[in-house]
């Protein structure tokens, strides 16, 4: 992989707020035109990557690069081509959705594209001309993902950015989102709800109390991890034999049956079931929500 | 730079009517009412003595009450700072920190801006919108000087105007710079009147009290002339006022430069030197 190939860089970064350290040593990579998900719940770090990512806040430590820039020193050239989608949006009370859109697309040199903006926004059942005091949450939202696409940036950078949508306006999201990377634009996204992730993100990354615990393919991921599994025997085991293998967990047992949660290869707990009369042998691919829990429970 | 000014001038264009347009006709009905108060000196000057000294020195005195700078001062420049004063702390404390409490600020800024241009910008355009009010001020005294028989000129009345500007700046910045010190701009608006009301009573007070004076030294109103700039302007302390605006400004600039800009819920005020 060449440089040019990483657009989003991370190393050791570190961030306190007083004595709450909020980053202890983010270490990302994101490749040109991927879909990246960033895992992890309310605290462990997301919005304060993404906004070091911006430059609004500043790393007490570490190393930042995004599309081969520093965003400090080139914080104009990163801005121009990136879109960006806050967590907490607030916009301007006093002025229609148009005018709003309006002043954003005046701060990027007046590019955008208004067919385009108005594309986007029938496509979310946005109205341009409410003023944006009279819009809900969700509403506010769509004027959120509306400004960070509407100059077809190289790469987005949307924190949660379902947040406060319906089921329906999410899955036109998540179509933009796909759009967005069939040409050829790399999106970084944070979130909470995992489905979301499961469905958009070709790489997952999981952040956890500030540091980032775990990086990978969603799906290799879902497909390594954890397995559930269960076992109906011909008679009566002795069930912590099952136990001392390494990666696997007891969650329900009966006199002829067990429930395991597997963490890892097979291989070991086949060998160990061997010995036994197995008469039925069930194996689940576990959601990527349980895959988080489990790095939650460590 | 100039897009922000623009917004900016354009988000406060009703501050600039609502305040200028009022001063504008305070300024026309202060000019009618000389030509009476002319005519009525002798019982004027008796219920002028009836009040004390120290009521008249919020006024400026009322010793020259009826010349051209004397009148201007005593009708409109001894307390206007004040008045115009609590605008200009307001759009000052407001300047960047306003956006920050909305959650309007992080957005902006992941816009191709950079914090500099933001910060200039937002001044430039503090510094228009008092200038701006002060024109429509003295537009009112333009107009009205057709009909009073005040002896002066509009050109002579525009220089009082430059330094009540550069005193409406000082504070103004001062509300600024503090705004970035300080964990909310209330509090920063709050400190800017508490010294702004006291630059006002120690200056206006220390005419009539001679032991005022080294604290006066300190108060940015004693360098601030009033309607006797009529007969000139005194550059040393015009300049000054300014010089030490721009350099509250360029450290609030440097302030704001190294600033995490905050968002509701996210990290605690602390002093920016401590960092």
């Amino acid at each position: 992989m060449n440089d040019s190939s990483i657009v989003l860089l991370a190393q050791g970064l570190t961030k306190s707020y007083g004595r709450v350290q909020a980053l202890r040593g983010v270490e990302l990579e994101v490749q040109r035109g991927e879909v990246f998900g960033f895992l992890g719940p309310n605290g462990a770090g997301k919005t304060t990557t993404i906004r070091i990512l911006l430059d609004l806040i500043r790393p007490d430590g570490g190393t930042v690069r995004v599309l081969g820039l520093d965003p400090q020193k080139d914080a104009l050239e990163v801005r121009a081509r990136c879109g960006y989608l806050p967590g907490e949006l607030h916009l301007e009370d006093a002025e229609t959705v148009e005018t709003i859109l309006k002043q954003f697309n005046t701060l990027r040199g007046g590019k955008a594209d208004w067919t385009y903006i108005r594309n986007l926004a029938d496509r979310l059942g946005l109205d341009l001309k409410t003023q944006t005091k009279n819009l809900s949450k969700g509403n506010k939202q769509k004027v959120g993902v509306v400004q960070a696409l509407m100059h077809r940036p190289e790469l987005l950078l949307l924190d949660e950015p379902t947040s406060g949508l319906d089921p329906l306006i999410q899955q036109e999201v998540h179509k933009l989102i796909g759009e967005a990377k069939a040409d050829g634009a790399t999106i970084f996204f944070s979130s909470h709800v995992i489905g979301e992730v499961e469905q958009l993100a070709d790489r997952v990354g999981i952040i956890r109390k500030g540091m980032v615990v775990e990086v990978a393919e969603t799906q290799a991921l879902i497909k390594r991890a954890l397995r559930r599994a269960r076992v109906r025997f011909g008679g009566e085991i002795q069930v912590p034999t099952l136990e001392d293998i390494p990666g696997v967990s007891i969650l329900s047992r009966s006199a002829d049956s067990v429930t395991l949660r597997v963490e890892g290869e097979m291989d070991a707990l086949i060998k160990e079931l061997a010995k036994f009369p197995v008469i039925e042998f069930e194996t689940e691919r576990p959601s990527l929500e349980e895959i988080f829990l489990a790095y939650y429970e460590r | 730079m100039f897009t922000i000014f623009n917004q900016s001038l354009r988000r406060w264009k009703w501050q600039i009517i609502g305040w200028g347009s009022s001063m504008s006709i305070i300024a026309v009905y202060l000019m009618w009412l000389y030509k009476p108060m002319l005519e009525q000196q002798a019982q004027l000057k008796n219920l002028f003595d009836a009040y004390g000294k120290e009521m008249l020195s919020f006024f400026g005195g009322t010793a020259d009450i009826f010349s051209a700078g004397g009148y201007l001062n005593f009708a409109f420049f001894s307390y206007v700072p004040v008045a115009i004063g609590i605008l200009a702390l307001l759009l000052g404390s407001g300047l960047v920190v306003a956006d920050e409490e909305k959650g309007t600020l992080d957005l902006i800024l992941a816009h191709p801006i950079t914090r500099t241009a933001l910060f200039w910008g937002r001044w430039l355009a503090l510094a228009a919108t008092l200038t701006a009010v002060l024109l429509l001020a003295w537009l009112g005294f333009a107009v009205g000087l057709s009909w009073t028989g005040l002896d002066t000129t509009a050109w002579q009345v525009l220089l009082p105007h430059i330094s009540l500007l550069s005193i409406l700046l000082l504070f103004g910045t001062l509300a600024l710079f503090l705004s970035l010190l300080l964990p909310s701009r209330t509090l920063a608006a709050s400190v800017t009147g508490v010294l702004l009301l006291v630059s006002y009573f120690v200056t206006s007070l220390a005419s009539i009290n001679d032991t005022l004076e080294p604290l006066n030294t300190f108060s940015p109103l004693k360098y601030y002339q009033g309607g006797s700039a009529v007969n000139g302007l005194e550059w040393g302390p015009l300049l000054s006022t300014l010089g030490i605006a721009l350099v509250l400004a360029a450290l609030a600039w440097l302030l704001f430069q190294r600033r995490d800009i905050r968002v509701s819920g996210e990290g605690n005020w602390r002093l920016p030197f401590l960092k």
